[in-house]
């Protein structure tokens, strides 16, 4: 039973060398070419893919221990065919453009008259592109002019506010200096006001003992 | 509205009671001037800018008995703007009794940039001559107070009034001595070449063409990187064409000129008027020969 999976086997890998040998020479050329060895390369997938559906049959009916590595490595396979698809579909992608491209200028150049009139409009197109980018840069040299000249505006608000801002710093320097002086002031004055109370005080204190006193003598008199 | 205008009016009279009565202490004024603000504020509220305006003016006379000139010019000024919304004579002659004030206290600053707002409400009425008085005084009180920027704006503003009222000459030495002053600063120095555009377009005005030609040098000594700008392209492409007398491409050096940065309508004025001089002489020429 193995000898006919590994028949199969074998089959397959020849199989996906072609194919992959197909795909790359398919990159290389483009056009009719092209879709001929995609044509290939789509029925080597086929075939690909039946010889793999009958390799997982085989493998099924084989004994469970054998069964395993047989059907690991026909997932490797698998994906094998997987990335090949890919590969092709990008190269296809890639170039679906190029294709009716080739098309649409094939059937141009195709006749000669169509041909210098396809160039005259290619040269109109191309020098009203050109127009249209030096226009373009026109317009961003005046965005750019205008955005010069509010910038030096700009500067000259910054200066301006950068003198009021000195002027401001000057002052409250010279509002620093006077508070200082007129906190000397206000301790002045409060020491001179103690000062008379102390005075007062002890004025009134004399005047009453001296009160006290002479209605004493008088008293005892 | 109407709650405001009641409770102004309500202030007013207490306002003017407590005047005419004795108050005890001889604090009165300062009760007075305190409904005064009171009134006045509310008539603000209520919109109604001329009562607001008198009754500052009123505020501003008992602080003047208080002797205190400071809250006086302050109320003058407040004065000033309440009246500003309808009657410009009326507001500028309150802005000036603050500016005397202020010069008798000795507040140069206030009172220079009170100057620029008569100045400017003049220029509103169109009152050339008149602004430019004030902006002289006003950029004078700016220089003596060391404020340069301020005392520039205000010498552009009179350069570019004298420009229109054809003193050339003195436009021309204000933009020169601007751009001198201006190549100093490392702020200002991307203005140069603005202003010694304006004096290039007074020189042409004034259509001595050796002048203009010795002042385009003068220019270029001034400021190096002056010659690459397309300003001195275009003050080069006129002065050209005022020396061969072709209309045309004046006009084209002005398009060209015009299709980058538009020219504002001072600029389009004085080259207008270059271009009518041109053309009337040309006229001459045809005429002689």
């Amino acid at each position: 039973m193995s000898k006919v999976f590994e028949g199969y086997e074998r089959q397959y890998c020849e199989l996906s060398a072609n194919l992959s040998k197909k795909i790359t020479s398919a990159s290389l050329l483009d056009g009719e070419q092209k879709k001929q060895k995609v044509s290939e390369i789509k029925g080597g997938f086929e075939d690909a893919e039946a010889l793999i559906r009958k390799m997982d049959l085989e493998a099924r009916s084989l004994p469970p221990n054998v069964k395993a590595t047989l059907l690991a490595k026909l997932r490797e396979y698998k994906t094998d065919l997987n990335n090949l698809k890919t590969e092709v579909k990008r190269i296809t992608s890639a170039n679906a453009n190029q294709a009716a491209r080739d098309e649409l200028l094939e059937s141009g150049m195709a006749d000669t008259m169509m041909a210098s009139a396809d160039q005259r409009t290619r040269l109109i197109m191309s020098t009203e592109r050109l127009n249209q980018s030096s226009d373009r840069i026109r317009e961003s040299r005046k965005t750019m002019l205008e955005t010069e000249e509010l910038g030096v505006s700009i500067l000259q608000d910054l200066h301006q506010q950068r003198q009021s801002l000195l002027h401001a710093h000057n002052t409250l320097h010279g509002v620093d200096d006077n508070i200082s002086r007129s906190k000397k002031v206000l301790t002045n004055m409060s020491r001179r006001m103690s000062r008379n109370k102390w005075i007062i005080g002890s004025i009134i204190t004399v005047l009453v003992i001296a009160i006290i006193l002479i209605l004493y003598f008088k008293l005892t008199h | 509205m109407g709650d405001h205008l009641a409770r102004a009016d309500d202030f007013e009279k207490k306002a003017e009671k407590k005047l005419s009565g004795w108050g005890l202490f001889g604090s009165k004024y300062e009760d007075a001037a305190d409904l005064f603000d009171k009134a006045a504020n509310s008539y603000k509220l209520a919109k109604s800018w001329d009562q607001a305006g008198a009754v500052y003016v009123k505020l501003a006379e008992c602080h003047l008995k208080l002797d205190s000139k400071h809250e006086a010019a302050n109320a003058y000024a407040d004065a000033a703007h309440c009246y500003k919304k309808t009657n410009t004579k009326e507001s500028i002659s309150c802005l000036e009794q603050s500016v005397n004030m202020f010069l008798d206290i000795g507040r140069f600053n206030m009172s220079a940039r009170y100057y620029k707002e008569i100045a400017e409400l003049c220029e509103q009425e169109q009152n050339l001559e008149q602004a430019i008085a004030y902006y002289e005084k006003a950029a004078d009180l700016f220089q003596s107070e060391e404020v340069t920027t301020s005392a520039n704006q205000c010498k552009q503003k009179i350069a570019q009034f004298a420009a229109q009222l054809e003193q050339y000459q003195k436009a021309i030495e204000i933009y020169e001595e601007i751009a001198r002053h201006s190549l100093n600063n490392n702020l200002l120095k991307y203005g140069v070449k603005g202003h010694l555009l304006n004096a290039g377009i007074c020189q042409l005005c004034k259509s001595d063409v050796v002048a203009i030609s010795n002042a385009l040098e003068r220019y270029q000594e001034l400021d190096p990187t002056f010659s690459g700008t397309r300003e001195y392209k275009l003050l080069a492409d006129l002065a050209t064409a005022i020396d061969e007398e072709d209309v045309a491409k004046f006009t084209d050096a002005v398009k060209e000129y015009d299709s980058m940065t538009q020219l504002d309508s001072w600029k389009t004025t004085l080259l207008l008027r270059v271009k009518e001089a041109l053309k009337a002489k040309e006229l001459e020429e045809d005429d002689l020969t």
